[in-house]
C-alpha cells in the first residue's frame, strides 16, 4: 500500500536507540529498585517487609514528614523572599535590576551544598557570625537540622518563584490593567481580581519546582542537616551505612520519594497547561518610578533578598583566599587551598571536567535527534517513547545512585567504580532536559520550512542538516551549556557512585566538608561557582537569552 | 513545462475524507487554480501532488511519469508557501541557490540563475539580505524566486498572498501571473479567494468537501454554475426558495417565492417543483430598459453602500433580504432607506437549483 512510509529510515534507528537508552539505564535500575524494595532481608523471597517496616516504624516516618515538612517551609520562604523581588523588579524602577536577576541566577545554579557549608561557617557551632552576633548579645537557635536545610534551601530555590513570577509580570497586557482601572477598580482591587489571577499559573508552577527542587535536594541535608534526616539523606544512609546497611529499605524509601516526585510533577504539568493566558504584548506594562519612602522601601527589599542569597556564595569565595595551614585558617591571605587542589587532587578536578564534558556531547547529540523525532514524527512508538524520556524528572540523583549501583555491579553489564557510570549518570539525569528544550526549540520553527528544503530537492537528512538543524543551532549550544554546569555540580547521584580515582570537585567539596578541610572545600566551590558564573555570562552574551533558560533548564 | 494527471485519487486523514475521487488534467503551461474554502481540500491535493502526503488511493502523473512513489525531494515541484517559508538563516542569495546547490550545479550556473530569477521577481540588489530584513511582500519574492531557480516541472502555490495586505496582494497576484506565462511554467494555485481565482486562472476547479464541484475558466464558473454551491461561493448572489409552477410555453416556467411571483427558464426543470431562484445583483435592470416578460419587482431600501463604480442596495422584498447594483450611479440617482426600489430581472438571468440536491436544472447542453 504504502512502501515509502515502510522503508526504515535514520528517524526510526533514533527512535530504537531512544528505547534501548530508556530501558537499558532506566528501566533495568529503577526495576531493581522496586525488586529490592519487596524482598525479604534474609531470605530474598517476595515480601512487604520494608513496606511494612517504612510505615511501623516511626524512624522512617519521621523522615517522610521531615522531607514534606521541609519541602513546604523552603516553597513558603521561597514565595516570600521571591514574590516582592518580582513585582518590585518589573513594576517600578529599581536601580541595579539587571544585577539583582544576574546573582540570584548564579544562587540558584550554584552548587545546592556550597550554600549549606557556607551558612556552617557562618552561623555554624563556630561561625564567624554567630559569635560576632553573641559577642552583642544575640543568641541564635542552632542551625544544624531543619532551620538549616531550608534556610540554605529558600535562599537558593527563591529565584523559581521570582523569575517565572517575573516573567509572566512582564507580558500581562497592560491594557488589561487599565480596563480594570476605566471600569471603577482601585489598584489594589485591580491587582487581586486581575494581575494576580492572570500570574497565579505561573507562581504555582514555580512553587511547585521549588517543591520538587527542595523535596529530592541530597547536598543540603547531608551537610547541614545532621542528625535530622530527611528521605534522600535517609534512603543515602540505608543504602551506604556499614552497619545494619539495607537496601531493600532504601529502596523502598526510593520509591516513596518517587512517588512524591510523581505527585509533584503531574500537579507542575496541570498547572502549566493552564497558563494560556498569552498575549499579544501589544502594551507591556509600564515600570513606575517611586520615590522617598517607598523607593527606598522597594530598593531595601530587593538588595535585601538578593544579597542574602548571595552572601553565602561571597563568603566562599573569600574563606578559599585565606591562609590556611592544614584544616585550619590562619590570618591573613594566601593561596594555599588553590595549591592544594592543584598539588593533591588534580585529577579530581580533570576528572569534573572530562566526565561533564563527555556527558554533554552524549546529551547534545542524543537529545536533539530524540527532540526532533519527538516534535515531528508523532508516531506510535514516539508518543509511548516521550513520557517514559521524562522518567528522570522524578528520579532524584539519590535514587538514579542506588539504581545504577545495584544494575551494574553484576552481569551483564559491569560498570561501578568506572568513569562511564559517572558519565551515563550525568547523561540520563539532563538527557529529559535537552530533549525536551530541542523539542519546544523546534516546535517554534515552522514545518513549512522543512517541506521547503525536501521540495527544493534536498532529501530529508540533508534538510534537518542544512535547513532544520542551523535554526536550532543557539537554542542547543546554550542547554548544552547549562546540561554541563549542573553536571559539574552533580552530588547526589555521583556520591554513591564513585570511587577514589573517579572522584570529582562536588564529591571532595562534599568530603571536605566532612573532614573539616574548609579552606579546600571553599577553593574547590569558588571554582565550580566561577565555571557556573562563565556560563551563565556566554548563554546570557552570547546567545541573548533570558532568565527562562535558566529556569527552564 | 510538464502537464499533470491526477486520477481517481483518494486521501483519507483517519475518518475524515479529505480528498474523495479526484480526477483532473492539468494541461502544460497551464495556469490552474483549485478554489474552495478553508478545509475543503484543497491544500491537501496541492500537497499531494508535492509529495508531502500519499494518496491512499489513484495515481498522479506529471508528464508521462507516474510519481506515486517518487519521494518529494525528487519530483522536481517548486512549492511557494502560504508563510513564505524563507530560510531564516540564509540571505537571500543562499535561499534561491539552496535548490541549485542541492542539484550539485556548477558555480558559475548557479550564480546566473539566481541572478536571473531574482531578476524575475524584481529583488535584484537583495542578494545579502537576510530575511528579517525584508518585507512580506519581498519574502514571498523570494520564494517565489526559489521556487522558480530550480526549473521546476510544475510550480505549486499555496495560498501565497494570504499573508500580504489588499494592495499588495493585488500587485503580486498580478507579477506571479506575468512571471508564469512569460516562462510558460504550468502552476497549481490553491486559494480561497475566489476573486483572485478569478483574475489569476486559466482554468479552476471549484472543490468542496473533498470533491471537485466544477471545473472550467473562469467565465464558465461564474456565469455558468452547476450548483448552488459553486454559485454561492463564487460571485454575490441573491438565492429565493420557490415553488415553480405552470410552464408558461417558450421555454418559461412561473415560479413563485411566497407572494413574489417570477418568469424562469424552464429547461431542466420538468421534473422539480421546490427549487431555488438565484440571480447575481448586477443582472437586474432598471425598469425602464426591461425587456417585455421581465420579472418586475418593487422592493423597500434597507442600506446603500457606494462602492465608487457600483452603488450596491440592500432591499427588503417580500419578506427576503436581496442585494442589487446600480453602476455608475449619479447622485441624486441614490435612494434613502425606506424608499422604494423598482427593478427587473430578465428571466435568462435567473439559475433555478434543485433544491434537494443543489444541482443546476438546465439542459444537457447548459444554458
Amino acid at each position: 500500500m504504502n512502501p515509502r512510509g515502510k522503508r526504515a529510515d535514520v528517524w526510526h534507528l533514533v527512535t530504537f536507540i531512544g528505547f534501548a537508552i530508556v530501558i537499558v539505564f532506566l528501566i533495568y535500575p529503577l526495576f531493581d529498585v522496586f525488586q529490592y524494595s519487596f524482598k525479604d532481608k534474609e531470605t530474598g523471597e517476595l515480601s512487604l517487609a520494608n513496606w511494612k517496616e517504612f510505615f511501623g516504624r516511626a524512624y522512617y516516618m519521621r523522615a517522610f514528614w521531615h522531607s514534606m515538612s521541609i519541602a513546604l517551609a523552603t516553597t513558603f520562604f521561597s514565595m516570600v523572599l521571591g514574590i516582592p523581588l518580582a513585582f518590585f523588579t518589573t513594576r517600578y524602577k529599581i536601580k541595579g535590576s539587571n544585577l539583582l536577576t544576574t546573582l540570584s541566577v548564579l544562587a540558584l545554579l550554584s552548587p545546592t551544598f556550597i550554600g549549606a557549608y557556607s551558612w556552617i561557617t557562618m552561623l555554624g557551632r563556630n561561625g564567624f557570625l554567630r559569635n560576632l552576633l553573641s559577642s552583642i548579645g544575640i543568641t541564635l537557635p542552632p542551625i544544624y537540622g531543619a532551620l538549616g536545610i531550608i534556610l540554605a534551601d529558600s535562599l537558593q530555590y527563591y529565584p523559581f518563584i521570582s523569575l517565572m513570577l517575573a516573567g509572566s509580570l512582564m507580558t500581562i497586557d497592560r491594557s488589561l490593567e487599565e480596563a480594570s482601572e476605566n471600569l471603577g477598580a482601585r489598584a489594589t482591587k485591580t491587582f487581586f481580581s486581575v494581575t494576580m489571577p492572570l500570574v497565579l499559573p505561573s507562581l504555582t508552577g514555580g512553587a511547585l519546582i521549588v517543591f520538587m527542587m527542595s523535596l529530592s535536594n541530597f547536598g543540603t541535608p547531608m551537610i547541614i542537616g545532621g542528625n535530622y534526616l530527611v528521605l534522600p539523606t535517609l534512603a543515602y544512609n540505608m543504602f551506604t551505612s556499614e552497619i545494619g546497611e539495607s537496601p531493600g529499605m532504601a529502596s523502598t524509601v526510593s520509591i516513596i520519594l518517587m512517588l512524591c516526585a510523581a505527585v509533584v510533577i503531574m500537579l507542575q504539568a496541570w498547572a502549566s497547561s493552564r497558563r494560556k493566558y498569552a498575549s499579544m504584548l501589544v502594551n507591556r506594562p509600564i515600570v513606575k518610578k517611586l520615590k522617598g519612602a517607598k523607593a527606598f522601601f522597594a530598593h531595601l527589599v530587593c538588595y535585601l533578598v538578593v544579597g542574602l542569597s548571595t552572601l553565602p556564595l561571597g563568603v566562599i569565595v573569600y574563606y578559599s583566599f585565606r591562609n590556611t595551614s592544614g584544616p585550619v585558617f590562619k590570618s591573613g591571605f594566601s593561596l594555599n587551598s588553590y595549591k592544594q587542589i592543584f598539588f593533591d587532587v588534580p585529577k579530581t578536578v580533570a576528572n569534573s571536567f572530562i566526565y561533564s564534558l563527555t556527558a554533554v556531547v552524549l546529551i547534545v547529540l542524543i537529545g536533539t535527534l530524540l527532540g526532533f523525532v519527538i516534535a515531528r514524527k508523532r508516531n506510535l512508538a514516539v508518543k509511548l517513547l516521550d513520557p517514559l524520556l521524562m522518567i528522570p524528572y522524578i528520579v532524584p540523583g539519590t535514587v538514579l545512585g542506588i539504581g545504577f549501583i545495584v544494575a551494574f555491579n553484576r552481569k551483564p553489564i559491569f560498570l561501578t567504580g568506572t568513569a562511564v557510570i559517572m558519565i551515563l549518570t550525568y547523561f540520563i539525569r539532563r538527557l529529559p532536559y535537552s530533549v525536551r528544550s530541542a523539542a519546544s526549540i523546534l516546535k517554534q520553527i515552522d514545518p513549512a520550512l522543512e517541506e521547503a528544503g525536501i521540495n527544493l530537492g534536498s532529501p530529508p537528512g540533508r534538510t534537518f542538516r542544512t535547513v532544520t538543524l542551523p535554526l536550532m543551532q543557539s537554542g542547543i549550544i546554550s542547554g548544552a551549556i547549562m546540561s554541563w554546569v549542573t553536571s559539574m555540580n552533580e552530588l547526589s547521584a555521583s556520591v554513591l557512585l564513585y570511587v577514589g580515582r573517579t572522584m570529582t570537585m562536588p564529591i571532595k567539596v562534599y568530603l571536605s566538608v566532612a573532614d573539616g578541610y574548609f579552606g579546600t572545600a571553599s577553593a574547590m566551590s569558588t571554582i565550580l561557582l566561577v565555571v557556573t558564573g562563565i556560563a551563565m555570562f556566554v548563554v546570557n552574551k552570547y546567545f541573548n537569552r533570558g532568565s527562562e533558560t535558566f529556569i527552564a533548564s | 513545462m510538464t502537464s499533470i494527471k491526477i486520477s481517481g485519487v483518494e486521501k483519507r486523514f483517519g475518518e475524515l475524507l479529505a480528498l474523495s475521487d479526484i480526477n483532473l488534467a492539468i494541461e502544460e503551461g497551464e495556469f490552474f487554480t483549485l478554489l474552495g474554502p478553508s478545509g475543503c481540500g484543497k491544500t491537501t491535493l496541492l500537497r499531494t501532488i508535492a509529495g508531502f502526503y500519499r494518496q491512499d488511493r489513484g495515481d498522479i502523473w506529471l508528464g508521462e511519469e507516474l510519481i506515486n512513489d517518487v519521494p518529494a525531494y525528487r519530483r522536481n515541484t517548486g512549492m511557494v508557501f502560504q508563510n513564505y517559508a524563507v530560510f531564516p538563516h540564509m540571505t537571500v542569495y543562499e535561499n534561491v541557490a539552496y535548490g541549485l546547490k542541492v542539484r550539485k550545479l556548477p558555480g558559475k550556473e548557479i550564480e546566473k540563475r539566481v541572478k536571473s530569477a531574482l531578476k524575475n521577481v524584481h529583488l535584484e540588489g537583495y542578494e545579502a539580505r537576510t530575511p528579517d530584513k525584508l518585507s512580506g511582500g519581498q519574502q514571498q519574492r523570494v520564494g517565489l524566486a526559489r521556487a522558480m531557480a530550480i526549473e521546476p516541472r510544475v510550480l505549486l502555490f499555496d495560498e501565497p498572498l494570504s499573508n500580504l495586505d489588499a494592495k499588495l496582494r493585488v500587485e503580486m497576484r498580478d507579477e506571479i501571473r506575468a512571471v508564469q506565462k512569460a516562462l510558460g511554467i504550468t502552476a497549481v494555485y490553491v486559494t480561497h479567494d475566489q476573486e483572485e481565482a478569478l483574475v489569476i486562472s486559466d482554468r479552476i476547479a471549484v472543490v468542496n468537501f473533498g470533491k471537485i464541484q466544477q471545473v472550467g475558466p473562469p467565465w464558465e464558473i461564474y456565469k455558468n454554475p452547476v450548483n448552488l454551491f459553486v454559485a454561492t461561493f463564487v460571485g454575490k448572489i441573491n438565492a429565493l426558495d420557490v415553488v415553480l409552477g405552470e410552464d408558461l410555453g417558450s421555454g418559461l416556467r412561473r415560479a413563485q417565492a411566497g407572494s413574489l411571483s417570477f418568469v424562469v427558464p424552464s429547461a431542466g426543470t420538468e421534473n422539480c417543483t421546490d427549487a431555488v431562484l438565484a440571480f447575481r445583483p448586477e443582472e437586474v435592470v432598471e425598469t425602464t430598459e426591461a425587456v417585455k416578460g421581465s420579472n418586475r419587482l418593487s422592493g423597500t431600501l434597507v442600506s446603500t453602500a457606494f462602492l465608487g463604480t457600483v452603488v450596491s442596495m440592500e432591499l427588503e422584498l417580500g419578506g427576503s433580504r436581496i442585494v442589487i447594483e446600480r453602476h455608475r450611479p449619479k447622485k441624486e440617482d441614490i435612494p434613502v432607506a425606506g424608499d422604494k426600489v423598482e427593478f427587473a430581472v430578465p428571466p435568462e438571468s435567473c439559475f433555478i437549483f434543485d433544491k434537494r440536491t443543489g444541482a443546476r436544472l438546465r439542459t444537457k447542453e447548459g444554458r
